[in-house]
């Protein structure tokens, strides 16, 4: 038998091989475990600079990048060194730190000296410079009097008064991120998307609207990472996210359960569901007409159905919440009241307020929680006379619903904020002075404000642990507040990935990700 | 004789481009009273909590938003002239630099989705001309008006759950993580397809009615009489004067897919204009959305004015009327 081979089957012959070859298909579902993995993030990488950074999808990339005095423990909030050798309170307005020598800072920087990190910590605690702009989060700082440097390694954090907060939420935090002073000055805007620290990870390439490459960096004095790259994929539709897992194109992310659902029967990925500490409530404006009557907003909190709420929001998912700090956080007051829906009491009440027909608009941000969660509180609170009107609005005019004078037209509004590891950080929001910002319901309450800042510098956890309560309590008492749910994370990867994060799952730890069987 | 010609195509090309200046600048003008109207304060869009009431002052000053709206209407055009488009409030990074790292994109997607569609569609409208009545003619009739009248996210959608998914062919993801060439253009099939679905289905209809007009003159008739072959008379005569609305029609479609391929760069995550205008109007980041809608709208109108010109070129009559209307 003879094969002849002409031009033209030759041409064809090749260019079927080269297509095949090129073709390849997205076999990765496939495989087992890879030390590359990406991962997906719904908001798009903006500025890595620790100072400007915009908000958790840029910290959790900081977190690796930089170093920190400390950090967190592997799935778990409690703090351990990082790039400090000794860590010591001084005094409650004083704390002294040695760093540990020979941490060197990438793309050539040298070592990390003390005078790095005073000028990371008053870079954001201290007023700018000249030409300098403010760090949007100068607050966690609040309080910073000076970073003095008193050798190579050696130094002393200065604060104008204590504060019980400040290694939790500022000093093992991002805020608390030790970048190259001679880098920053170096580089001017470029350092939003050049970091440059002596992190277990370095930022490898960048792009918008793609997401980054985190690689190992050689030159980390701690354990190396398991993972040698991690390709962060900025990916906002969930529905694409799911298909991506489902082709093996993307290793882990994080879903509403609705979506991550289906995803369980789905071979070779691992569903799990961790709660958050993300709080969402429905607020009151304790200003606006028949809602300044305690016994109108005590009614609304009987004719609701925290359970059947959820149900529709979550797919019944989502833990439920009865009071401002979620279980996890210091402070959380373990004995509030689940309140039971009770429509007979929530009329009784309406019609000793004298309030008949009332109507009411009920905000929300246009996602698919919050519209199921409004339809189901509409459908209660008719049954007890109250008729709600559900506007559901897009982000940018949602987040400044409550703003200023427009803020004195709320009703009632669902709302969410994103938490820390911290009641002070968490009941902020409610004092007094937030009123017209982020204090969307206008409760004013003297003694939550004096309690506030009593527990801010109190150094003595039990009694910073009463003065939470009591705080919390004075909410539960000024029915401002029905709480709905601290949310549950559902974290979706290849069953071989071994994801970490502090508990919470806001802040993750790519640098101690692992991997299994 | 040459003089005349000449002056009247000069003179048509300048009108063009007083018009086009005059929709750029107008087109900016809409905008910035837009912006002006939008509910939804930037600082806090942007900043979020963690901003003091100081801080939020001072960011909507470098913004420039604390200005009256011709001034900061003047402020722009005068940036805009020495090539700054403004400054990204969030990295800090000028837009310019931001526009240039998605603009490739998005012109890749744009020229590939509209060349596929005059690629398919063209042949496909002639067909169905040439074959009225015929079964051919009913199904790709229907066809195409289903084509036209699903959303292109929809047929992405699809087209992920079917080749991605099912099949296993294709990737789910627009964009490759190792930036390789042929991975990259694996990648650019589905959202190629998404895009160029409904225009496949619009210029098929077009060229047959454009071509079911041209095929009717007498011109035609004359050429049959003289009984130069159908193949002859279908391509070389009744095809370029069917051609000249699908050529309009083409401008108008490439100037809408720079900014409005949207949704098809959403479900494919795929970098491009129109999804860095969406983002930056959601976050209220206004210095992006002007700079980026500023592109948009230069693109748009360059291209149509290209559009405008070529046409103008093959069919002399469009030029004259234009010239008489100017004069009239």
């Amino acid at each position: 038998m003879s094969i002849t081979i002409d031009r033209r089957t030759f041409l064809a012959g090749t260019a079927t091989a080269a297509l095949t070859a090129a073709w390849g298909g997205p076999a990765l579902a496939q495989q087992g475990p890879r030390d590359k993995i990406t991962v997906r993030i719904d908001r798009d990488l903006a500025n890595l600079d620790p100072a400007y950074r915009t908000g958790p999808w840029d910290a959790n990339v900081c977190r690796v990048v930089y170093q920190r005095l400390m950090k967190q423990k592997v799935n778990s909030a409690e703090l351990e060194l990082d790039a400090a050798e000794k860590i010591d309170q001084l005094s409650p307005t004083e704390i002294g730190f040695t760093l540990k020598p020979g941490l060197m800072f990438t793309d050539g920087y040298g070592e990390m000296t003390a005078e790095d990190v005073k000028f990371s910590f008053e870079r954001m605690g201290l007023p700018p410079k000249e030409g300098q702009k403010e760090s949007p989060y100068k607050a966690d700082w609040g309080g910073l009097k000076a970073v003095e440097v008193t050798g190579k390694y050696t130094g002393k954090i200065v604060l104008e008064k204590p504060r019980a907060n400040i290694f939790t939420t500022v000093i093992g935090d991002v805020s608390g991120c030790i970048v190259s002073k001679a880098a920053v000055e170096k580089l001017g805007a470029d350092y939003a998307t050049k970091p440059v620290g002596t992190g277990p990870y370095r930022l490898t390439a960048i792009e918008r609207q793609r997401g980054a490459t985190l690689t190992r960096n050689p030159a980390y004095k701690g354990p190396a990472p398991a993972l040698q790259e991690i390709a962060i994929r900025f990916i906002s539709d969930p529905r694409t996210t799911d298909l991506a897992l489902r082709s093996g194109e993307i290793d882990f992310a994080i879903l509403a359960p609705a979506v991550a659902e289906p995803l369980k029967s789905v071979a070779g990925l691992t569903v799990s569901e961790q709660p958050s500490i993300a709080y969402v409530w429905l607020g009151m404006n304790v200003e606006k007409g028949p809602l300044a009557d305690l016994k109108v907003r005590q009614a609304i909190r009987l004719g609701l159905d925290v359970d059947q709420m959820l149900a529709a929001g979550y797919n019944g998912k989502a833990p439920r919440l009865n009071t401002l700090l979620p279980p996890q956080i210091f402070g959380h007051w373990k004995e509030a009241p689940v309140y039971k829906r009770n429509v007979a009491e929530a009329k009784k009440l309406l019609a000793e307020a004298g309030v008949s027909g009332l109507k009411l608009k009920l905000t929300i941000l246009n996602q698919p929680a919050y519209q199921n969660m409004a339809l189901v509180a509409r459908a209660l609170l008719a049954e007890i006379g109250v008729t709600i009107e559900v506007d559901a609005q897009e982000g940018g005019t949602y987040w400044n619903a409550g703003n200023g004078d427009s803020g004195k037209n709320l009703d009632l509004f669902l709302l969410r904020f994103n938490g820390k590891h911290d009641p002070n950080f968490i009941m902020q929001w409610f004092v007094s002075g937030q009123t017209g910002t982020w204090n969307w319901q206008r409760w004013q309450n003297k003694d939550y404000d004096a309690l506030f800042a009593a527990a801010a510098v109190e150094l003595d956890p039990a009694k910073r642990g009463e003065m939470v309560v009591k705080a919390q309590q004075l909410m539960d008492q000024s029915a401002a507040f029905v709480w709905l749910t601290n949310e549950v994370n559902v974290l979706v990867h290849r069953s071989w990935l071994k994801p970490a994060g502090v508990p919470g799952w806001l802040d993750w730890q790519y640098d101690s990700w692992g991997l299994g069987a | 004789m040459t003089r005349l010609f000449k002056d009247e195509r000069l003179g048509y090309v300048a009108s063009r481009l007083l018009t086009t200046v005059l929709i750029v600048f107008g087109a900016m003008v809409l905008l910035f009273a837009l912006t002006a109207l939008v509910p939804g304060d930037p600082a806090k869009s942007l900043l979020g909590p963690q901003a003091s009431p100081e801080l939020a002052k001072r960011f909507i000053a470098e913004m420039g938003l604390d200005q009256p709206l011709h001034v900061r209407l003047w402020r722009f055009f005068g940036a805009v002239l020495t090539g700054n488009l403004g400054v990204d409030v969030i990295s800090g990074k000028p837009v310019v630099q931001l526009v240039a790292s998605v603009l490739p994109y998005t012109v890749i997607l744009t020229f590939s989705a509209i060349g596929l569609s005059v690629l398919i569609g063209v042949p496909l409208g002639i067909h169905a001309a040439t074959h009225r009545g015929s079964a051919s003619d009913t199904i790709l009739a229907f066809v195409s008006v289903a084509f036209i009248a699903v959303p292109s996210f929809v047929i992405a959608i699809f087209l992920l759950l079917i080749f991605a998914i099912w099949l296993d062919w294709l990737p789910v993801l627009g964009t490759s993580r190792s930036g390789e060439f042929l991975d990259e253009a694996r990648r650019m099939i589905l959202p190629t397809l998404a895009l160029a679905a409904g225009w496949i289905g619009f210029i098929a209809r077009l060229v047959r009615s454009s071509m079911l007009e041209v095929l009717g003159e007498p011109y035609i008739r004359t050429a049959r009489a003289y009984g130069l072959s159908e193949r002859l008379i279908t391509y070389k005569y009744a095809l370029k004067n069917a051609c000249i609305p699908t050529i309009a029609i083409l401008g108008l479609g490439i100037g809408r897919l720079l900014g409005g391929a949207v949704l098809v760069e959403i479900v494919f995550a795929r970098p491009g204009l129109g999804r860095l205008v969406y983002e930056a109007v959601s976050e209220r980041n206004f210095p992006v959305v002007q700079g980026a809608v500023l592109v948009v709208v230069v693109l748009f109108v360059v291209v149509n004015l290209i559009v405008d010109l070529s046409y103008s070129a093959i069919d002399p009559r469009i030029r004259r009327s234009s010239g008489q209307g100017a004069g009239a």
